[in-house]
């Protein structure tokens, strides 16, 4: 299917005296959502109360999967359901040993959208595509975004290093508008993204949305650990390490003791299984114990523009008036 | 093929030609990622006009086995 570029739509609106910006792209259209910013599905952060408060917002929340069981998985979505009406999605991580299990709850309960992470979906596209499922894969480089395209993926994220968690080497500056080259089909921008000026600039690069994550960690609807809220409220721009570049997944994550033990002894030359042992349920250990010492803090480079708490909705008004100011506003001299 | 095939490789990982054998393992001794081999699977499938599926790119570890490949499913 060729999807005609059209260039993103942003109106203003005055209901019962307050203005609100409309905000139509390619992503909105696919989705049935409001605003074209979606919720990274963080693996343990991104859970049914902050899916749903985000898409409730307007916006698109996500369901992370990542390792968890399926029976999970489905708790979650039948969770979700009950808060709100709007579409939200599922992250499934292809190299979790229940991605196939997750793929068919997906279907049976009617999830209108999956994001995809770590690999490739293709053995699943034949079995959403028939279910209506949308599909976007999160993808960190040119050859696989085309290869989804050729798969019938319905859009891709381009996900650029500035991002928190797995990443990849490409920034999103340079990632995004070559993948917009290369495909057809809609590309959201992801990594590095936390603000109205971000927004912005995603869409000047070519993107029809954003997906954020770690803005969203710190909204007061996001179940972690209020330590690891106050540790993103608190990282400043230096504040961002990438550990286990050495073995070939490296993870972005906010220093720490932990971030500090493992890049020494990544320098040292430490086996895999020794570096894994420092790392072994850092993110549980985040999330749920606020071990901020020893626990793997995944943020991404933007924790430094992240300031403050607040609740998704507003969050998401205050992105799209920034987004909106940026557009509208001149950048340059008069 | 083989020849063509190295020269594939040599390119996408940024190799010396000379170093490829038949045997060269793609992860292990040139230490590609995820990435890198996604890009090797892309330039092989232009090249030779094979599609390779998603459950078949594990089993493609080395110049050999894409080989092999290439040979067993090309029209």
């Amino acid at each position: 299917m060729k999807i005609e570029t059209k260039r993103p739509i942003i109106k203003k609106k005055k209901v019962s005296g307050e203005s609100i910006v409309k905000m139509k792209t390619e992503i909105t259209e696919l989705l049935g959502i409001e605003y074209p910013i979606i919720q990274g599905g963080m693996a343990w952060v991104a859970e049914y109360h902050l899916a749903a408060a985000v898409s409730e917002a307007g916006g698109l929340g996500i369901i992370g999967a990542a390792s968890a069981p399926p029976e999970w998985v489905r708790d979650q979505i039948q969770k979700a359901k009950k808060m709100t009406d709007k579409p939200f999605g599922v992250n499934i991580m292809l190299m979790s040993p229940y991605a196939d299990e997750i793929a068919k709850v997906i279907v049976e309960e009617k999830v209108k959208v999956v994001t995809t992470g770590a690999g490739s979906p293709e053995k699943y596209m034949q079995m959403w595509k028939e279910a209506d499922v949308k599909v976007i894969p999160v993808v960190a480089s040119v050859a696989l975004a085309k290869r989804m395209e050729r798969c019938h993926a319905d859009a891709v994220v381009a996900e650029g290093t500035e991002a928190g968690g797995h990443i990849g080497e490409a920034s999103t500056m340079t990632l995004v508008p070559q993948v917009v080259d290369a495909v057809k089909i809609p590309v959201i921008a992801a990594g590095g993204i936390a603000d109205g000026r971000g927004i912005a600039a995603a869409f000047m690069l070519g993107a029809k949305g954003v997906q954020m994550g770690t803005a969203f960690i710190v909204t007061e609807e996001c179940q972690v650990h209020e330590n690891y809220k106050n540790e993103i409220i608190r990282a400043r721009d230096i504040d961002s390490k990438v550990t286990g570049r050495s073995c070939g997944h490296p993870v972005r994550t906010l220093r720490n003791q932990m971030t500090k033990l493992y890049l020494q002894k990544e320098k040292e030359g430490a086996s895999f299984e020794e570096l894994e042992a420092l790392t072994l349920g850092g993110l549980k250990k985040a999330v749920v114990e606020g071990d901020v010492k020893n626990g793997s803090l995944m943020a991404g480079q933007s924790a430094g523009l992240v300031t403050e708490k607040m609740t998704c909705e507003m969050l998401i008004r205050k992105l799209v008036k920034g987004t909106e100011k940026q557009i509208r506003g001149s950048v340059f001299y008069e | 093929m083989t020849e063509r095939m190295k020269e594939i490789v040599a390119e996408a990982l940024n190799v010396e030609i000379e170093t490829l054998k038949e045997d060269t393992s793609f992860k292990e001794d040139l230490g590609a990622d995820s990435l890198d081999l996604f890009e090797l699977v892309m330039a092989f499938e232009e090249e030779f006009g094979v599609e390779i599926l998603s459950e078949d790119l594990e089993k493609i570890t080395t110049i050999k086995d894409a080989a092999a490949y290439m040979e067993a499913h090309k029209e």
